[in-house]
C-alpha cells in the first residue's frame, strides 16, 4: 500500500507544465481565438515533439507505455495550460483503449508518431469534439465500441469555449476494438483530471489578482473575505486530485468498482473546477466580466467538461447504483476493495 | 503507486479484527462527558492498553506497537468497523504523547508517557483562556518562578476533558513582562493540585464536556515543563501541529458515518426530501476522498515528506463533512430528530453525533483561522 506520485511522475508532469507554460501561452489562446481554425500546426508539432502523444502508447509501437495514472497528471497540465488541440482524447483516452484492443499496432504507431487523430463518440457525450480533422472516429453501437477511419467535413457548432471545436455524431460504424462504457470511463477520467488542471489555473489567476489588485490602499489579498472565498475553493480541489489517482488506478487494474470511482473522480473534479471559477471571477470583480481578461477561457472549458463525457445527473445515477442500492461494500476497510 | 495491501497488512487487519471483536463491549458505553460514562470509557482504555492496543503508533520503548501510518490507519478502520468507543485519552495519544516524545527529558517521558499508555493517568488540554482562544498568544495565566517550582495563577477555559481528567497540560507565562508568542512555556499540572478549581461547563447537549480551569497560586515543580523556559510557543504549534494533521480524525471513523447513514436513508427512502438522496452520496463521496488523501499524506510521511499548512486543508474538509453528514441524518429521521431517545430506547446517536460534529469546525483551530493560514501560506496572500 503506498498511495504516492513517484520521483520520476513528477519529474514528467513538470516538464510538461514548464514546456506548455512557455509555449502555451494566454497570447497562444487569443490568437487562436480569431483564428479560422482555432488550431495550430505549429502547436500540434510542438506536443508531438515533446512525445506527449505516445506517452500511452506501448513501446513495441513507439511509445513509451505510460499508466493511466501518468494520464491523469498530465491531463491536468493540459487542463492547466487550457490546451484545446485534441491530444487528450487521442494521446490519453484512444490510445491505451486501442493498445488493448488486437491488431492496432499501426494506429499506434501514427499515434505515437503525431499523424492520427482519434475522435470520439458516446452517447453520454452528445457532442463530438474535433471530428473535422480526426483520422480515425471511435464511435459506439449496441454496447460495443467501433473503430473506423475518417475524413471529410462536417457542420461546427456553436460552443462559448472559443476554443472548443464540437460536431453533431455521426453514425457509428467500423470494427470492434473493446467495450462501449471503456471508452466512457476512460475520457470521463481524464475530464475529470483536465478539469482540476483547470481549477488549478484559475485559482492561479485570481490568487495573483488579489495580491496585485488594491484597495482602500492595500491588496484585496489581504482582506479575509477574499481569503476565505479562496482557500474553501482549494480545498474542493485538493480533496478531488486523489480521487482522481484513486480512479486511474482501478481503471487501470480494471476492477469491478472502477466506474464507481470514476464517476466519484468526474463529479468532485467538475464541483471543484466549477466553484473555482466563480470563485476566479468573484475575486477579479467587474474585471473578471469582461473578455479582456484570460480567465474566460478557463472557466468555460471548465464548464463544457463539466457536462461532457457524462454530467452530474449520469455520474450521481452510478453513485447511486452502487451506493444506496448496497452493491457497493462500504465502510471502513473498503477504500480500495 | 500501489493500492493494494501487503499480505502482512492483511494479516495485521485480521489481528486487530480478531481482538476488536472479542473485546469491543457489546453495548455502548454512556457518554464520556458525563462522569459514569467517563469511568467506562478509562476502563475501555485500560482494556486497550491490556492487549497493547492503546498507543499504536508509539514507539515501543514507551508502551506503543510502532506501527507506521499505514498499519495505523487499518487499526483505525478495524477500530470504526466493530464500533468501538470514543477515545477518552485522545489529548494524550496524539497531543501530549509526541510532544512529550519530541521534546520531553529521558525522566519526563519515563515519568508521563507508560502512566499515558497503560490509561493510568487521563489528560486534559489547557490553551484557550477566556480572552485567548483564536488569538492564543493573548495568553495572560502566569507561571512564576520560585525556587525549584512555578506558581501559576490565572483562568483556562473550554479545557477538554478536565472534568474529570487527572491531569492538564497548556501554555502560561513565565516571563511576566513578555508580550504574545514571547515568555511562555508549556507545563503539566495536577487537576488534583492545591489552588486548582474546576468548573465543569455543560456543552450543547447538556453535558459538562469542557470545563473552566482557576488557578490560585498553584505550586507546580520546574521538572513539569516541556521543553526550555521561554519555548512553550513553539512547543505548542509542533501539538497543534498534530492535533490539526493526520491524526485527529481518521478517515475510518467518517466512512462508518457514511455507511450508517445510506443504511438510515434506506429505511427513510419513501419519505424523504428529494435532496436528500444526492447528499448521502455526497457524504459517502466525502469520506471516500478524506480516506485517499489520508492515505496519500501517510505515504508521503513514511516516503520523508512532511505535512505542514496543508493540514488546514484536512481540518476543514474532515470537519465540513463530518457535520454535513449529521445534518443528512437529522433531516432524515425528520419529527423524530429532536428524540434523545429513539423506538426502542436506544440513544439518538445521529443527534449525539450532530452536537459533536458543531464542535469541529470551532476547535483545534476555528476554520476561519485554518482558511487564514491556507491563503497565507499555501496561496502566498498578504497578511
Amino acid at each position: 500500500m503506498d498511495f504516492i506520485i513517484t520521483e520520476d511522475q513528477a519529474t514528467l508532469t513538470t516538464g510538461v507544465r514548464d514546456y506548455l507554460a512557455d509555449v502555451h501561452t494566454p497570447e497562444l489562446l487569443r490568437a487562436l481565438d480569431t483564428s479560422d481554425s482555432r488550431r495550430s500546426a505549429d502547436v500540434w508539432q510542438g506536443l508531438v515533439e515533446m512525445g506527449l502523444p505516445g506517452l500511452l502508447v506501448p513501446e513495441e509501437q513507439g511509445g513509451l507505455g505510460l499508466s493511466l495514472l501518468d494520464a491523469v497528471l498530465i491531463a491536468a497540465e493540459l487542463g492547466r495550460a487550457g490546451v484545446a488541440e485534441p491530444i487528450a482524447d487521442t494521446a490519453l483516452v484512444a490510445a491505451p483503449l486501442l493498445a488493448k484492443a488486437d491488431g492496432q499496432d499501426a494506429l499506434l504507431t501514427a499515434i505515437a508518431a503525431g499523424e492520427a487523430k482519434v475522435a470520439l463518440q458516446h452517447p453520454a457525450n452528445p457532442w463530438v469534439a474535433d471530428l473535422d480533422g480526426a483520422s480515425h472516429l471511435l464511435s459506439v453501437n449496441d454496447g460495443a465500441l467501433l473503430l473506423a477511419d475518417h475524413s471529410g467535413t462536417a457542420k461546427l457548432l456553436d460552443s462559448v469555449d472559443p476554443l472548443r471545436r464540437l460536431y453533431a455524431p455521426v453514425a457509428p460504424s467500423g470494427t470492434g476494438v473493446g467495450p462501449a462504457d471503456a471508452l466512457l470511463d476512460h475520457a470521463a477520467l481524464i475530464a475529470a483530471a483536465q478539469l482540476v488542471g483547470l481549477a488549478d489555473a484559475m485559482l492561479e489567476q485570481a490568487t495573483d489578482y488579489a495580491k496585485n489588485r488594491s484597495q482602500f490602499g492595500q491588496p484585496i489579498g489581504s482582506f479575509q473575505a477574499v481569503k476565505h472565498h479562496l482557500a474553501t475553493a482549494v480545498v474542493k480541489i485538493e480533496f478531488a486530485k486523489p480521487v482522481i489517482q484513486r480512479a486511474a488506478v482501478a481503471l487501470a487494474e480494471g476492477a469491478a468498482s472502477a466506474s464507481v470511482h470514476v464517476s466519484h473522480a468526474k463529479l468532485a473534479a467538475a464541483d471543484a473546477a466549477w466553484a473555482m471559477g466563480e470563485t476566479a471571477i468573484q475575486t477579479h470583480g467587474a474585471m473578471g466580466y469582461t473578455y479582456e481578461v484570460d480567465l474566460h477561457f478557463w472557466m468555460k472549458r471548465a464548464w463544457a467538461l463539466a457536462g461532457a463525457w457524462g454530467d452530474r445527473a449520469f455520474h450521481l445515477g452510478r453513485i447511486d447504483a452502487a451506493v444506496i442500492s448496497g452493491a457497493l461494500p462500504i465502510g471502513p476497510g473498503h477504500s480500495f476493495a | 503507486m500501489d493500492l493494494a495491501y501487503t499480505p502482512e497488512q492483511q494479516d495485521f487487519r485480521a489481528e486487530v479484527r480478531a481482538w476488536m471483536e472479542a473485546n469491543v463491549p457489546k453495548e455502548p458505553l454512556v457518554t464520556l462527558e458525563r462522569e459514569h460514562g467517563y469511568h467506562q470509557h478509562v476502563e475501555w482504555e485500560r482494556r486497550l492498553a491490556s492487549g497493547n492496543w492503546g498507543m499504536v503508533t508509539w514507539p515501543e520503548a514507551y508502551g506503543g506497537r510502532g506501527l507506521d501510518l499505514i498499519q495505523w490507519l487499518i487499526f483505525e478502520e478495524e477500530y470504526y468497523r466493530t464500533g468501538a468507543p470514543l477515545r477518552v485519552n485522545q489529548n494524550g495519544i496524539f497531543l501530549l504523547g509526541p510532544t512529550v516524545m519530541e521534546f520531553g527529558t529521558d525522566e519526563q517521558k519515563a515519568r508521563f508517557l507508560t502512566p499515558m499508555a497503560k490509561g493510568e493517568v487521563i489528560w486534559a488540554q489547557a490553551w484557550s483562556e477566556p480572552n485567548a482562544g483564536s488569538d492564543m498568544a493573548a495568553i495572560t495565566s502566569k507561571a512564576i518562578r520560585d525556587g525549584d517550582h512555578y506558581v501559576i495563577s490565572g483562568q483556562k477555559t473550554w479545557s477538554s476533558r478536565a472534568s474529570f481528567a487527572d491531569w492538564g497540560f497548556g501554555l502560561f507565562r513565565t516571563d511576566p513582562d513578555s508580550k504574545r508568542h514571547k515568555g511562555l512555556s508549556f507545563i503539566l499540572f495536577d487537576l488534583n493540585a492545591p489552588g486548582v478549581t474546576r468548573r465543569p461547563i455543560r456543552q450543547l447537549h447538556g453535558d459538562p464536556g469542557f470545563a473552566e480551569l482557576f488557578f490560585d497560586e498553584v505550586r507546580v515543580p520546574v521538572e513539569n515543563r516541556i521543553a526550555g523556559e521561554g519555548e512553550g510557543w513553539n512547543v505548542a504549534m509542533a501539538t497543534a501541529g498534530f492535533e490539526r494533521g493526520l491524526m485527529l480524525r481518521s478517515p475510518a471513523r467518517f466512512q462508518a458515518a457514511a455507511a450508517r447513514l445510506v443504511a438510515l436513508f434506506r429505511e427513510h427512502e419513501t419519505k424523504v426530501a428529494p435532496a436528500a438522496r444526492e447528499q448521502v452520496m455526497q457524504a459517502w463521496m466525502d469520506a471516500q476522498a478524506y480516506a485517499y488523501n489520508t492515505y496519500a499524506v501517510a505515504s508521503k510521511i513514511m516516503a520523508g515528506g512532511h505535512i505542514g499548512a496543508e493540514a488546514s486543508l484536512n481540518k476543514i474538509f474532515w470537519s465540513e463533512l463530518d457535520r454535513a453528514a449529521h445534518r443528512t441524518a437529522m433531516q432524515l429521521l425528520g419529527a423524530s430528530a429532536e428524540l434523545r431517545h429513539l423506538d426502542g430506547g436506544a440513544l439518538n446517536m445521529w443527534l449525539e453525533g450532530y452536537i459533536f460534529s458543531l464542535s469541529g469546525p470551532i476547535y483545534a483551530g476555528s476554520n476561519e483561522i485554518q482558511r487564514n493560514i491556507i491563503a497565507e501560506r499555501l496561496l502566498g496572500l498578504p497578511r
